[in-house]
C-alpha cells in the first residue's frame, strides 16, 4: 500500500514535469504559490492537469471493469473489451468521422456505439441462456462483426479521415478538456462506487454460477453489476478512444499481489490502473519529443511483454 | 437407521420433463417430497439425477409440467427468496484462496442479509454453531484453498447450515471422500433430519443409500424407477435392472439395511467379462 501511495506521488509529479516542454520542480512549486511564467501556468492548468485527470479516470475506469468482467466471466483472460465496448464504439467513432458534418462529437457516437453492442452482445447471450461461456462467444462474434464494418468504412472514407479515425482508435488523452473531464470523472467514480457495494456479490460470483444462483444471486442483480461495469468502461472508450490491455493486465497484477476479494480489488484495481495509464501516457509524451506516441500502443507493448513474462514465471 | 417420516409435501413435481439444450434428461416425472424425507436418489450416470436437483431448485425451467415447493411454483421464487428457504450444497465449485473457511461458512448468510447494510446480522452465532457441528472449528482460519476435499465439503455442508437448516438438497456430497469422510457426512445429514431437516441428496454408493436413508428414488433414463424405502426398493433383481450388473443383496449385519454386493466380472444381464 506504501508503494501505491510513493508510486502515486511519482508519477504525478512526472506527469505535471514531461512532455514537449520540461517543467522543473521549482517552476510548479511557483505555480502552486500562484506565481511562476503566464505559459507554464496555462501549460499546467489548460492542458496537463485535464489530460492527467482524463488518464486516471480512463485507467481506474478500465481496470475497475475490468475486475467485474473477470469475476462475471469465470476468466482471467476476459478483456472488458470483450462484451463488444469497444467494436460498438469503434464503429460510433468511425462513422461520425467518416460520414457525419464536423460538428457532431465522435464521444457521442463512441458511447452509443458501444452501449448499442453491449446491449446487443447482452441481449443474444441472455436470450441464448445467460452463461458466462455464451457472453464471451456473442462477444467476441458481435465484435469480429462490428470491426468489419468498421474495415468497410475505411473503403468508403477519404484518406485523412480515414487517419483520424485510425489514430482514435489507438487512445488518445490529449482531447481532455474540463468541460468533458470533469463529469466523466465524477461518473467514473460513481460507477466504481456502485461496483464496490457489490463487492460480495463479485466473490460469491467468483465461486461458480450454481453456487452464486444458490446463494441467491439472480439474472436481475448480474444484470444490474453487468451494465454498471458496461457503462464504466463505456466512458473512457469514448472519451479517449480503445486503450488495451489496462482491463486485462491490471487486474491480473492487483489479484496476484492482494488476492481474489473484490472489497479490496476493486478499488485497488483503480487506484493501479490509473496510476499505470497516466505512467503510459506520461511516457508516450516525453519520450519522443516533438512526436507523441499513442498511449494505446506503449499499453500495448507493455501488455504484451507483460503476458510473455507471466508466461515464463508459470513455466518456472 | 432407515426409518422413514412424511409429513406435508415440500416438493411437488407433476409431468415434469426437462434438461439442456432441447434434449430431455428427465422425462414425465412425477414425485412428492415430504417433510422431514431423507431421500436419496439413485441410479446409474446420466439418468438424470443432478438434472432432477436442478429442476427443483429452479436452475433448469421444465420444459413440461410443474414443480412446486411449499405448494407454490418454483419459478415463483426470486433466487433470493429460494435461497433463503432451501440451501444447495454444490457438485463442485471453484475455490477463491483468500477466503478463510470461516468467511466462506458465513457466505450461507448472505442470502439473509440486506444489499446495502454494513451491519453484522444477529445470526452470526450460527456460523460458529454450525463449524461445531460439521466438526471444522479448528479449520476456523484456514485458506479454503488449502483444506482436503472432505474438509471442503464440511465446510459447504457447514455453509448450507448456515443458509437454511430446513432444506438441504446435496449433488453427491459423498463421491469423492474417503471412507473417514465419506461417513462422517453421512451421519452428519443423519443427525440433521433426526433433528427435522428434510435432506435429499443424489448418491453413487448404493450402500450409503441403503444405510442412511429412508427413501430410496431409483432413476433410469430420466424416468422413475422405483421410489420406497430400502427394504421395498433394493432387491437384487432391481438393482441388477437398474445398474445392469450382477449382485446379491444381504442385509447389512450392523443396520439391518438392505447391502448390495456386485458380483465382480459380471455386468449388463450376467455376461461374463472376466473372473468372479
Amino acid at each position: 500500500m506504501a508503494m501505491l501511495i510513493l508510486a502515486a506521488c511519482l508519477v504525478l509529479a512526472a506527469a505535471l514535469s514531461l512532455g514537449a516542454r520540461f517543467i522543473t520542480p521549482g517552476e510548479l512549486l511557483q505555480l502552486l504559490q500562484g506565481h511562476g511564467d503566464p505559459m507554464v501556468r496555462a501549460m499546467v492548468i489548460e492542458l496537463r492537469i485535464p489530460r492527467i485527470l482524463m488518464a486516471l479516470a480512463a485507467g481506474a475506469a478500465l481496470a475497475g471493469g475490468g475486475t467485474v468482467f473477470q469475476a462475471m466471466l469465470r476468466n482471467p483472460l476476459a478483456d472488458p473489451f470483450i462484451i463488444g465496448v469497444s467494436g460498438g464504439a469503434a464503429l460510433g467513432a468511425t462513422a461520425v468521422i467518416l460520414f457525419l458534418p464536423p460538428g457532431v462529437p465522435v464521444v457521442a457516437g463512441a458511447f452509443a456505439g458501444s452501449l448499442g453492442a453491449t446491449f446487443l452482445v447482452f441481449s443474444l447471450s441472455r436470450r441464448l441462456s445467460l452463461g458466462s461461456e455464451t457472453l464471451i462467444l456473442a462477444g467476441v462474434a458481435i465484435s469480429f462483426s462490428l470491426s468489419s464494418m468498421v474495415f468497410l468504412m475505411y473503403a468508403f472514407g477519404r484518406s485523412s479521415d480515414v487517419h483520424r479515425a485510425v489514430m482514435w482508435m489507438m487512445g488518445d488523452l490529449s482531447l481532455g478538456r474540463y468541460d468533458m473531464v470533469l463529469p466523466g470523472t465524477l461518473m467514473v467514480a460513481v460507477l466504481i462506487g456502485a461496483l464496490f457495494f457489490f463487492h460480495r456479490h463479485l466473490d460469491i460470483i467468483s465461486f461458480g454460477e450454481n453456487f452464486s444462483r444458490n446463494l441467491g444471486i439472480g439474472g436481475k442483480s448480474l444484470g444490474t453489476i453487468f451494465w454498471i461495469a458496461a457503462l464504466l468502461v463505456a466512458l473512457p472508450v469514448a472519451m479517449a478512444g480503445i486503450i488495451g490491455f489496462v482491463g486485462l493486465m491490471v487486474p491480473h497484477i492487483t489479484r496476484s499481489l492482494w488476492g481474489g476479494r473484490h472489497g479490496r480489488l476493486i478499488p485497488l484495481s483503480a487506484c493501479t490502473g490509473a496510476l499505470f495509464l497516466l505512467a503510459a501516457d506520461t511516457a508516450g509524451r516525453s519520450i519522443a519529443v516533438p512526436y507523441e506516441i499513442p498511449v494505446g500502443v506503449i499499453t500495448g507493448l507493455a501488455g504484451g511483454i507483460f503476458f510473455v513474462a507471466m508466461l515464463f514465471r508459470r513455466r518456472q | 437407521m432407515t426409518e422413514t417420516r412424511q409429513g406435508d409435501i415440500l416438493f411437488s413435481l407433476k409431468g415434469v420433463s426437462g434438461g439442456y439444450g432441447g434434449k430431455e434428461v428427465i422425462q414425465d416425472l412425477t414425485l412428492d417430497i415430504h417433510r422431514g424425507d431423507f431421500a436419496a436418489l439413485i441410479g446409474p450416470n446420466g439418468a438424470g439425477k443432478s438434472t432432477l436437483l436442478k429442476l427443483m431448485t429452479g436452475i433448469l425451467i421444465p420444459s413440461k409440467g410443474e414443480v412446486t415447493f411449499k405448494d407454490k411454483a418454483i419459478q415463483g421464487y426470486s433466487p433470493r427468496e429460494f435461497a433463503r428457504q432451501a440451501a444447495v450444497v454444490e457438485q463442485s465449485m471453484r475455490t477463491l484462496p483468500s477466503y478463510t473457511v470461516g468467511e466462506f461458512v458465513e457466505l450461507g448468510l448472505f442470502p439473509h442479509r440486506q444489499l446495502f447494510s454494513f451491519a453484522e446480522s444477529p445470526e452470526a452465532s450460527r456460523v460458529a454453531e454450525a463449524l461445531e457441528e460439521c466438526r471444522i472449528a479448528h479449520l476456523v482460519h484456514r485458506s479454503i484453498d488449502q483444506i482436503s476435499g472432505g474438509e471442503l465439503q464440511l465446510a459447504s455442508i457447514a455453509r448450507a447450515l448456515v443458509q437454511n437448516r430446513d432444506v438441504l438438497l446435496l449433488d453427491e456430497p459423498v463421491s469423492h471422500l474417503d471412507i473417514h469422510h465419506s461417513i462422517a457426512v453421512m451421519d452428519l445429514l443423519h443427525d440433521l433430519n433426526a433433528r427435522g431437516a428434510t435432506v435429499i441428496t443424489v448418491l453413487h454408493d448404493m450402500n450409503r443409500a441403503s444405510d442412511y436413508c429412508g427413501r430410496l428414488i431409483g432413476l433410469k433414463e430420466g424416468t422413475l424407477f422405483f421410489d420406497g424405502t430400502p427394504e421395498e426398493t433394493v432387491s437384487y433383481g432391481r438393482i441388477e435392472e437398474l445398474f445392469e450388473l450382477v449382485c446379491i443383496v444381504r442385509d447389512n449385519p450392523i443396520t439391518g439395511a438392505p447391502f448390495t454386493y456386485p458380483v465382480p466380472g459380471y455386468v449388463a444381464q450376467g455376461k461374463k467379462k472376466g473372473t468372479p
